[in-house]
């Protein structure tokens, strides 16, 4: 019997009004990586709370385990896991003490052995009297995926799970992810707004921009999907759109921002061409990108996922959320 | 067995008799017991509350104590007691004893306020969020939180009770006097977080405890026989004292610590006061309890 983990129809969320989540159809089959990627207020984190029964659904239907988020809210509660983006546990008591409120809110007997084995599993079994308040970043994201693993559930919630970490800890988390996937028969359904990180770690992938899925599939099939490379170019003074449709291998061209985006069958054609055809001098920024999922974004909404400009307050909201946490 | 009687029957294993979530007694005081128990934890392994619980009823005392200290006992009792009231007259030693139990009514009213902040607090760094992802009630988390909060309120009594002692009040009463005024005070200071929690279900501010505490501690502190014998007070506001639960814990326990007497009267008004406030909170909270 191969029953969706997550089997969501029309789901939406509207805020007065901002609809962040706009008709949304999610069906993920049991067992495997699910991942939503997309840009900042994309709706990711809100899809999460939908799905988890933590905000009203304003129209669609979602079963999450076989169960009926609005109907059977609590059935739907015993059988998932959740792992924040901010790392909430409490500070006060002891990485134990933790496991047994957790395990005293999901009412499960005969929870030790499991705990003390997650406990092993995350190599913190010697830290399980210690208070939380006192661990390193990676521990407290290890704990609390013990935490999301103790009653056994068929499905884990993780937004953005690596958000803040270092990239050593990133790979490791990844690592992690996809271990408790296969070990634990546990169903992931992750938010990302890193490419490398849906790519990598994602059996399958959504795109999400402004609460629409914009394309779905696996990572390999969405970036096949997008035959062409792009050029990002920004010249000084600007060029116009004739000159670069002239350009050989040039399919399109559409601004962005203060430049172009180009969509080429060749980046490595093209840009010979751009830096014989065009003054050097007035090349202010010049970016090739790839096939790769980023390729894809670009290629249907014409920005791109991993902004720059996304990243700054988005660590800042991290490292609040943080320092709010662990006071 | 056919396969889907086999899985509810497993089902109901799972969940309990009633074959529902929340529909189980049992597995609804464990998540309650394990909510309860956290309170108690974080409140009691922060030294700073340990040594407020015990300072302050001393502090209490001895400044409203001192503050009648240079008055002549004779007039002290006409003070309190009315000049046609002999009985009262005779049983007053002195103010502390007759301040005792208006003290310990008091204290309840800010007891509310600490639940309210945990709770707030559990909102802003998320808890909540950890708490109602799991198949707990929003009127479990109410109740816990509400208890929570009375008990670290009651671990003042005795060490009060043990202040006065020690300023001279003489505990002659029988002890199941003493125990039904104590029931009294853990019936108020129930009522009381309990309405604290229902006010600020919603509320994800720090400032609200504080802002409701003052609207609502000072009127009915003042409001009530607790700190002064409401005979001198103006009608309105006998007329607030008369239903004020403050009254009501205030005169149990001077009937108690004065003259040896006990209410019953009294304690079911306390007793109805912590009934609805529970009811109603839990029905608020179950609709307006908020995760963030
Ligand atoms: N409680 C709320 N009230 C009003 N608007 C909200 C609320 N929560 C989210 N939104 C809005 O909904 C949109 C989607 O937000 P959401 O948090 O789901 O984005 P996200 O994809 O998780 O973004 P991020 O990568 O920054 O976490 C945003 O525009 C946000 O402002
Ligand atoms: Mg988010």
């Amino acid at each position: 019997m191969t029953l969706a983990a997550i089997d969501a129809t029309g789901l939406t969320k509207v805020y007065g009004r901002l609809t962040a989540v706009d008709h949304v159809d999610l069906k993920v089959s049991a067992g495997g990586v699910f991942g939503l990627l997309g840009p900042n207020g994309a709706g990711k984190t809100t899809i999460i709370k939908l799905l988890t029964g933590l905000s009203d659904i304003t129209e669609g239907s979602a079963y999450v385990a076989g169960f009926d988020v609005r109907r059977q809210p609590m059935h739907a509660k015993q059988r998932i896991g959740w792992v924040a983006a901010e790392v909430i546990l409490d500070d006060d008591l002891s990485a134990w003490e933790n496991l047994w409120l957790q395990a005293q809110l999901q009412r499960i007997s005969g929870w030790t052995d499991r705990a003390r084995s997650l406990l092993r599993y995350f190599d913190l079994d010697d830290r399980r009297s210690d208070r939380v308040g006192g661990f390193s970043t990676g521990m407290r994201k290890k704990l609390e995926i013990a935490l999301a693993l103790l009653h056994q559930p068929e499905v884990i919630f993780m937004d953005e799970p690596t958000i803040g970490l270092d990239a050593n800890t990133r790979r490791m988390l990844w690592e992690m992810i996809r271990g408790v996937n296969r070990e634990f028969q546990v169903t992931v359904l992750l938010t990302s707004h890193y490419i490398e990180e849906a790519d990598a770690l994602c059996d399958h992938v959504a795109i999400i921009d402004h609460g629409r899925f914009v394309a779905q599939g696996t990572p390999d099939e969405l970036k096949a999907r997008v035959r062409a490379e792009f050029i990002e170019l920004e010249t000084r003074p600007p060029l116009a759109e004739a000159e670069l449709l002239a350009l050989p291998g040039v399919q399109s061209a559409r601004s962005q921002g203060s430049g172009w985006l180009l969509r080429v069958a060749s980046a490595d054609e093209t840009l010979a061409a751009i830096l014989t055809r065009v003054d050097p001098r007035t090349i202010h920024r010049v970016n090739v990108e790839r096939p790769s999922l980023e390729s894809v974004f670009i290629d249907l909404t014409g920005s791109r996922i991993d902004s720059t400009a996304g990243e700054v307050p988005d660590y800042r909201k991290f490292y609040a959320n943080l320092r709010r946490a662990q006071r | 067995m056919t396969p889907a009687a086999a899985e509810e029957a497993a089902e109901r294993r799972v969940l309990g008799w009633w074959g529902r979530p929340g529909g189980d007694w049992v597995a609804q005081g464990r998540q309650f017991w394990g909510l309860y128990a956290r309170e108690l934890l974080k409140t009691f392994r922060n030294p700073w509350v340990i040594v407020i619980t015990l300072v302050q009823p001393f502090m209490w005392l001895a400044f409203f104590g001192a503050s009648f200290e240079n008055v002549p006992l004779a007039e002290l009792k006409q003070l309190l007691c009315g000049l046609s009231n002999p009985g009262c007259q005779a049983a007053v030693t002195s103010y502390v004893q007759f301040l005792l139990p208006g003290v310990l009514a008091t204290s309840m009213l800010s007891i509310g306020m600490f639940g309210a902040m945990s709770t707030i607090q559990d909102k802003r760094f998320g808890f909540m969020k950890r708490i109602l992802l799991t198949p707990t009630s929003r009127a479990t988390v109410y109740l816990a939180k509400a208890l929570g909060a009375a008990t670290r309120g009651l671990v003042q009594i005795p060490v009060m009770i043990a202040a006065a002692y020690a300023f001279g009040v003489t505990i002659s009463a029988p002890a199941w006097m003493w125990g039904g005024w104590i029931a009294g005070l853990a019936l108020l200071g129930i009522g009381f977080s309990a309405l604290f929690l229902a006010i600020t279900a919603s509320s994800t501010d720090w400032q609200t405890p504080g802002v409701i505490a003052n609207f609502i501690t000072m009127p009915l502190m003042f409001a009530s026989g607790a700190l002064f014998p409401t005979a001198n007070y103006p009608s309105w506001m006998q007329t607030i004292a008369e239903g004020n639960p403050v009254t009501y814990a205030a005169l149990l326990g001077r009937d108690v610590v004065v003259y040896h007497t006990f209410s019953a009267v009294d304690l079911g008004y306390l007793a109805l006061f912590a009934a609805a406030i529970l009811l109603i909170g839990t029905i608020v909270a179950s609709r307006y309890l908020k995760a963030e």
